[in-house]
């Protein structure tokens, strides 16, 4: 049967019942509509939860000593070779922090709390959260400042203020405790509150002094873009032989599993709705098919193939659907674009802190989910379109002219 | 034109029974039957004759339970489903008791359905379907849907739509069964025409004595068989 005349007919006789296929096409295009936007948050959310936990000193990758993660202190610190990154190539990089981050007591006038003690470079520090933070007072100012900075809620907890001094106790290289006292040159404020009572940061090379070492205990690599992380590990294990190279996601595999469930939630929302909304197709293509046994009896009759027949039908749907899942698109497409800058929800920023997500909350939409979404309802639609197809066929056509 | 003595149909000890809610019934016991080309024979008999099973079973519509049925040297009861359309859309020309056009069609459009299937090019099949129309005075219709026309416009077009593809056999089953006197003369006078003139075969079935006035044999049906053939 030529394609132009199943079009024709079949796009006639969607007209024929305007007002039931329109309903059933709204019913498609919201659908579809919900499950592109229902995409795009869960893409932001993915795409949150993946920043936090790279934000969080982690980076992409990272290079441990083995057994730190399981007992960290300064003895398992490394050395790291002045150049090393000249074997990374420059266009995978962000950039690197080389830290040393040791577990401490913090103790103010009135109040005292573990905390993790980091030596870092402020100039390094953009590939974290400290390169976004804002401070009360001032930030570090390198890698010798005698200085620290605390976060606003830590700052809060000990009761202390900038310019005022604390006490911080830790183990040396030697296994001997080592205490200074440190004047507060800044509180700063993350986006993540908890962030802001886990780290108290100071300069290296000072931290370095007060452990009598010379090593890190940790480096931190930020890569240009997340395809790029298999081949860096690969050249870090290389540069940092017998040494860990781990990713965020074995860093910090509960959030990796959130991220990675986001993958599969986005089939999971798809079948639910979109399955759902076939029965719909279903039962409306059944309806009609039973209202037209007479005339496809006819058809057949003089001469229409059974196939053809089939194919008309699926035509029908696939018609219904093609235009449903264009305008749940453009419905989709709308609808994003007025919250693509961001959703406030700070509203819920305690709960949110929970999950490590910020309280602005950026959508994400991503063209290879809207073609999956796309590709998929269409798919849909045609498998299920064959159900009526072939109930359309099953009756000789004698049997139904004389219906 | 095919030779008049050439045997359109050829049907040998048909016999067709449908199962029955009691009792399975007989529509037709064993029925021989021809067709030559150039005829227009007319299956008569009460209801429940068996007119309309033959006219069925030569159409490919139905299959005998036994027998044989030949249609232009092809034996029809040896076909698949996909080749008894193929048989009908080569071969057979339709007209229904209930017109049977295509609702969301025009008239030029129905005309040009089958010669569609048929894969025949655009503009022969216009030219075609036009010229159709327009022998049957249905020229300044061809742009109406069949909800638009009156019963007897609708069976010109359906008479169109049979004859455009030049079949060789027209079949009419109970053609004058919703027309009113004066549209199914007008009916019969244009497939007369059609007969004389350009030699098409045709076979009704009907209970119409009108219809059989103009035909050129008469077969005779009676609880399934054929019991007398009248004329030429």
């Amino acid at each position: 049967m030529p394609l132009g005349l199943l079009i024709q007919l079949s796009w006639r006789n969607i007209w024929r019942h305007g007002r039931r296929n329109a309903i059933l096409l709204s019913a498609i295009a919201v659908a579809v509509a919900g499950v592109v936007l229902l995409n795009t948050l869960l893409r932001g959310m993915q795409a949150e939860m993946q920043n936090t936990v790279i934000d969080s000193l982690n980076g992409h990758v990272k290079v441990l000593k083995p057994g730190y993660r399981a007992d960290p202190g300064i003895q398992r610190g490394f050395e790291i070779a002045q150049g090393w990154d000249a074997a990374l190539p420059a266009e995978a990089i962000a950039g690197w922090a080389a830290r040393v981050r040791v577990p401490a007591v913090i103790m103010s006038e009135r109040e005292t709390r573990g905390i993790q003690l980091v030596g870092i470079d402020p100039a390094h520090e953009d590939i974290s959260f400290l390169g976004r933070v804002s401070f009360t007072g001032e930030a570090l100012s390198g890698p010798e400042d005698r200085r620290v900075i605390i976060g606003g809620e830590l700052a809060e907890q000990l009761e202390t203020a900038v310019g005022r001094r604390l006490v911080l106790v830790t183990q040396g290289a030697d296994g001997r405790n080592r205490e200074a006292g440190y004047r507060i040159a800044g509180i700063f404020e993350a986006e993540a509150g908890g962030l802001e009572k886990a780290f108290v940061f100071t300069g290296a090379d000072t931290l370095q002094d007060m452990l009598d070492t010379l090593v890190v205990t940790e480096v931190s690599i930020r890569l240009a873009d997340d395809v790029f992380e298999t081949s860096i590990i690969d050249r870090l294990l290389g540069v940092f032989s017998g040494l860990d190279v781990l990713s965020w996601k074995e860093l910090e595999p509960q959030a990796a599993s959130m991220v990675a469930f986001a993958d599969n939630a986005i089939f999971i929302y798809f079948l639910v709705i979109m399955g759902a909304l076939v029965f719909g197709l279903v039962n409306t293509l059944v309806t009609a098919v039973m209202e037209r046994v007479r005339e496809l009896g006819m058809l057949r009759a003089l001469g229409m193939r059974p196939r053809s027949v089939v194919a008309q039908v699926v035509m029908e749907s696939s018609l219904i659907m093609f235009v449903g899942v264009a305008v749940g698109v453009v419905i989709a497409a709308g609808a994003f674009s007025l919250m693509a800058d961001g959703i406030d929800l700070s509203a819920f920023n305690e709960s949110l802190a929970t999950f490590g997500m910020r309280p602005t909350f950026v959508p994400v939409l991503r063209v290879d989910d809207v073609i999956l979404v796309v590709a998929m309802s269409l798919l849909l639609g045609i498998v299920a379109s064959f159900y009526p197809a072939r109930r359309a066929v099953q009756q000789k056509p004698l049997d139904a002219l004389r219906r | 034109m095919t030779d008049m003595t050439e045997r359109v149909v050829e049907c040998r000890d048909v016999a067709r029974t449908y199962a029955g809610d009691a009792v399975p019934v007989h529509a037709l016991r064993g029925v021989d039957f021809e067709l030559l080309s150039g005829e227009w024979v007319s299956l008569a008999g009460p209801s429940g004759s068996g007119k309309s099973t033959l006219l069925h079973l030569i159409g490919g519509l139905d299959q005998p339970n036994t027998g044989s049925v030949i249609v232009d040297g092809i034996e029809v009861t040896q076909l698949s489903e996909a080749d008894l359309s193929d048989l009908r859309l080569r071969k057979i020309g339709f007209v229904f008791q209930a017109y049977n056009l295509i609702p969301v069609l025009s008239a030029l459009e129905n005309v040009e359905f089958i010669m569609q299937l048929q894969g025949v090019a655009t503009t022969e099949r216009r030219e075609r379907a036009l010229a159709a129309l327009d022998s049957l005075g249905l020229a300044e219709l061809a742009g109406r849907r069949p909800g638009e026309m009156s019963g007897g416009q609708q069976q010109r077009v359906a008479i169109a739509r049979a004859i455009v593809t030049n079949p060789v056999l027209l079949l009419a089953d109970e053609p004058s069964a919703n027309l009113d006197t004066a549209t199914t003369k007008e009916l019969l006078d244009l497939l007369q025409t059609l007969n004389r003139e350009r030699g098409v075969t045709i076979l009704t079935a009907t209970h119409d004595p009108m219809v059989m006035g103009y035909t050129t044999r008469q077969v005779h049906l009676r609880d399934g068989s054929v019991v007398a053939s009248e004329g030429a």
